[in-house]
């Protein structure tokens, strides 16, 4: 065309340099429109072995959680047009699951996931791992690690057992994982062009309204976005990022505002009362000092699946304050455990998720850093390079052989092979052959959705355990109370629940009940109502 | 039930159109600072050693103050470039500026000629075609009675000329004087944005409604379209359009030391008398229809869209915060009220980004911009939506009743005050 713009002879001059090579040079900065031979192999390397390990026997193992079938139910009530099949209470921002309905058609459509939608909801998290996985890699590379150290990051992330369980699972934190990592890919923008920059704080901002533990995180991003090289349109790029994201971020205030559910009032939940329930109300889980804490055996729980990631993690973190790119990681890491070690609030258990890239990234990043080293080292004695490099290597993989293999092996093993479901499965076979749909059921809500709509298709019939007690609703629909209920299932957690979130109203059916039919830790109670004393008012 | 269905199909169509508006006058904003790269590639491309051309400068006045054109004429005078002439444009009509034109051609009588428009409508693009019958160089050059050019302007565009060997070159103008009124701050920044970044996002996509003044032209190229349209309001977007649809190379070029400096319409009724032509005229350019020959579809739609954007853009201002109103009063299910919040996003995003704008406006031409000064910005932004609404409205109704008389800005020169002295003083060539 006959319009153009001035290119004054500063561009020709820099992308004529090296002519020797072909592709970028292994100081250019990662673009994925400029990948190299070896970026190109081991991202297709790693999608392929983050899809087998997250797909594998994914119904299997882990057993069914009752957040997982919680976000799964909500996800299939988006489809109908609201946001839970029973008063959305603002427990977390609705985007990740609005995420899981607008894909798990396709699962379904498929046949995936056992016959059952819990089951099929697990294979669009699987997809959002994968996304993790490679979005980790282009992260690591951005931040200049080496290939094989970026897919080592990678390789960790997706062998860790503590990284796999609960990347199968269905979390929103696995939901917002993905945006936070590319709002990082995108903060450390090549071109250091501001629409990457936007894009960052849209992504941020999907990935807050996915989960909102992740806003911790913020701080990070922010430093990641402005503590690089000077560049001219710096000024734009940070209240572009702020801005933009903000906005987003805004949406959902102003949803409930818009429902008049903002602030705390007499007759409505507000987003309020959730916030005040989740970060003052909320039974504490104690501090992390205190011996049989709940927030002790957390900690407890993370480290009995993966020790070594975060003891390493952690470690690398600090020596990733010695590289300038990556001390972001440092303040990551760090700003993300303040709750953790600080908090005496309710910490729930998938709050790690969030952190296991970035501790993945620290250990990638901090042998990186130390390779460097050695290089330097070399440099000074040519004669020792390749010496050096070799007892380096060794010293990586005895120590990877080390860590791997007694725990991950075999945690991953079982992840790969276990049934844990069988029972689940039996259980929600047993109540869709042998109970009415008219019977008043109370079931946990990993099973909840999938009872639900195999024939009562109606949310005070079949009624997830905690309900009762829970949503004012139930009086509109029982106003004789716990009496009007027919059968409670009970699962692992039923008891739990019971006790920690005090639910009255099932703890009676509960006690008032016999079991009719038991498969393992699954039992399937009949409640039988005491016939009331006779009165003689009349 | 199907006619609340219908009615929150219309409000979020309603809401997606402006929502594609608003992201669209994001997307020309910060254009220029989408990339680093971007900033080097608009700028000019450096001095060459020799002067390829020679220069006729055309300035066009009507009823200007003599301290202006003095001013104005100084300024070209004292380009650094050597071969150059100017050529004052006056209308018959006008005797105190004839004289004062006289009066000036006197005074450097090698250098500056006076042309008189004796047609008996009248307007800019006939007093610029009777001066360019007088043209003897080899590029003429359109500068407005009351613009400050920059004293290296013309041998850099001299040297754009030579490099890019190109047919136009469209340097930026500027307005300066952004403490004078409450919509001076805004509509400076209007010229920063359009100059700094819009025109080289239009220059990008291949079509481009060129400026008035600081535009440079080979003369036989002009001869060859038979100069300006002596009809149209926007002869400069006009001119634009057609070299567009030619295929002839237009170079745009951006550098804050050779922007034009210019003063803002005095009044606000100047304002919108200013900004009604230009719409007006944008409509006349969109009638004539010369953009219906450019090549391609794809090509056609751009057209479509840079000279109807400006309208759009002029009434989202005011039908987002009316959509938004009725999307939350109107009993709308949830997602449609929030579909229509939408648009806020872009336009809010584009008020934020004109503060980093201001500030940059401030650095590039020295200016201390306070934060009363931000704080005009934001204030004034609802209010110059207004205006600029108003004026695309009452520009459209003198389209539908085809009134297409000149309302002319008057000059007061208010600028001057805002330049160093020396450049307002009398130069001599």
């Amino acid at each position: 065309m006959a319009v153009a713009e001035l290119e004054p002879s500063v561009i020709e001059r820099k992308t004529s340099g090296s002519p020797q090579h072909r592709g970028p040079g292994p100081d250019a900065p990662f673009s994925l429109t400029q990948l190299s031979f070896w970026d190109r192999v081991t991202l297709c390397l790693l999608t392929a072995m983050a899809a087998v390990l997250s797909l594998w026997n994914l119904t299997g193992a882990p057993s069914y959680q009752d957040d997982e079938g919680t976000y799964t139910a909500q996800a299939f009530a988006v489809h109908s047009g609201s946001l839970a099949p029973y008063t959305y209470w603002y427990d977390h921002p609705p985007l990740g699951w609005i995420q899981i309905a607008a894909i798990n058609w396709l699962p379904t459509l498929l046949g995936l996931g056992d016959g059952t939608a819990i089951g099929a909801t697990r294979y669009v998290i699987a997809a959002y791992f994968v996304a993790s996985a490679v979005l980790l890699y282009m992260v690591a590379r951005r931040m200049k690690v080496r290939v094989p150290f970026a897919a080592l990051t990678t390789v960790i992330f997706i062998l860790s057992p503590l990284s796999l369980v609960l990347g199968r699972q269905i979390y929103l934190d696995n939901i917002g994982v993905p945006w936070l990592l590319l709002a990082f890919y995108l903060a450390l923008s090549s071109r250091d062009a501001l629409w990457h920059h936007v894009c960052a704080g849209i992504c941020f901002a999907v990935a807050v309204l996915s989960k909102e533990t992740l806003a911790i995180f913020g701080p990070a991003l922010l430093i990641a976005l402005m503590y690089r090289p000077r560049w001219s349109n710096r000024s734009f790029s940070v209240v572009g990022f702020l801005t933009v994201g903000g906005l987003i971020l805004a949406f959902y205030p102003l949803s409930a505002l818009l429902r008049n559910e903002l602030f705390s009032g007499q007759g409505h939940v507000s987003l309020q009362d959730a916030l005040t329930y989740q970060f003052l109300e909320r039974s504490g889980s104690g501090t992390i000092f205190e011996a049989g804490s709940s927030r002790a055996e957390l900690l407890a729980g993370w480290l009995y699946f993966d020790k070594y990631l975060i003891a390493a993690g952690l470690a690398a973190a600090v020596l990733c304050l010695l590289r300038k790119q990556s001390r972001v990681l440092t303040v990551a890491i760090f700003s993300f455990a303040i709750p953790i070690i600080v908090g005496q609030g309710y910490l729930p258990a998938m709050y790690i998720i969030g952190v296991i890239p970035f501790l993945a990234l620290a250990l990638g990043t901090g042998v990186d850093i130390a390779w460097s080293w050695l290089e330097k080292l070399g440099g000074a004695r040519p004669d020792l390079t390749r010496r050096l490099r070799a007892v380096f290597v060794a010293v990586l993989c005895s120590a990877l052989v080390l860590m791997s293999v007694p725990q991950w092996f075999e945690q991953d093993r079982d992840l790969l092979t276990a049934e844990n479901n069988a029972n689940w499965r039996q259980t929600l076979s047993w109540v869709q052959d042998n109970i009415s749909r008219e019977d008043v059921v109370l079931a946990p809500y990993s099973m909840w959705y999938d009872l639900n709509s195999s024939g009562w298709n109606d949310s005070w019939t079949m009624i997830a355990t905690e309900k009762p007690d829970l949503d004012k609703q139930f009086e509109t629909a029982h106003p004789d109370g716990w009496q009007e209920i027919d059968w409670i299932i009970v699962g692992p957690s039923v008891s739990a629940n019971i006790d920690s979130l005090g639910l009255s109203r099932a703890a009676s059916a509960l006690s008032h009940s016999t079991p009719v039919r038991t498969f393992g830790e699954w039992t399937i109670r009949r409640v039988e109502v005491p016939v009331p004393p006779r009165t003689n008012e009349r | 039930m199907p006619v609340s269905v219908l009615a929150s199909a219309l409000v979020v169509l309603i809401a997606l159109a402006l929502f594609a508006i608003a992201l669209s006058t994001l997307y020309l904003n910060t254009y220029a600072w989408w990339d680093p790269k971007t900033q080097i590639r608009t700028s000019y491309s450096g001095l060459q050693e020799s002067e390829a051309c020679s220069f006729s400068l055309i300035m066009p006045c009507r009823n200007e103050r003599e301290d202006v054109m003095r001013a104005t004429l100084s300024a070209l005078l004292g380009q650094t470039h050597s071969r150059k002439e100017v050529i004052i444009s006056v209308g018959h009509d006008d005797p105190e500026t004839v004289q004062t034109a006289h009066a000036l051609a006197r005074e450097y009588p090698d250098f500056v000629r006076v042309s008189v428009d004796v047609s008996e409508t009248k307007n800019k693009p006939r007093q610029l075609n009777k001066a360019l019958s007088m043209c003897r160089n080899s590029v003429v050059g359109v500068f407005d009675a009351e613009s400050i050019a920059a004293k290296e302007l013309l041998a850099h565009i001299d040297s754009v000329f030579a490099t890019k060997n190109a047919d136009v070159v469209q340097g930026a103008v500027q307005l300066i004087n952004y403490r004078d009124t409450w919509y001076s701050l805004r509509n400076c920044l209007e010229y920063f944005t359009w100059f700094r970044s819009r025109l080289h996002a239009h220059s990008r996509q291949g079509f481009i409604p060129l400026g008035g003044n600081t535009v440079f032209i080979k003369r036989e190229l002009l001869d060859e379209v038979r100069g300006w349209d002596g009809n149209c309001l926007a002869e400069d977007c006009d001119l634009g359009v057609r070299l567009s649809t030619l295929g002839r190379k237009i170079i745009v070029a951006y550098s804050p030391e050779l922007v034009t400096r210019e003063e803002t319409p005095d009044t606000l009724k100047a304002l919108v008398r200013q900004r009604t032509r230009w719409s007006l005229g944008f409509m006349q350019v969109f009638a004539k229809g010369d953009w219906k020959n450019l090549p391609t579809r794809k090509m056609r739609a751009i057209a479509w869209w840079t000279l109807m954007q400006q309208h759009f853009m002029a009434f989202a201002g005011v039908c987002i915060p009316v959509a938004i109103f009725a999307a939350v009063w109107g009993g709308f299910p949830l997602v449609v009220t929030l579909v229509a919040f939408l648009p806020l996003v872009p336009t809010l995003a584009t008020i934020a980004f004109d503060i980093c704008m201001l500030q940059e406006f401030g650095r590039d031409h020295k200016f201390t911009i306070t934060w009363y000064d931000y704080l005009r910005l934001i204030v004034g932004t609802p209010l110059y939506q207004l205006v600029l609404a108003f004026s695309a409205l009452r520009a459209l109704i003198k389209f539908i009743r085809r009134d297409f008389g000149w309302e002319k800005t008057d000059h007061s020169g208010a600028h001057l005050s805002y330049l160093e002295p020396a450049v307002t003083a009398a130069v001599r060539p």
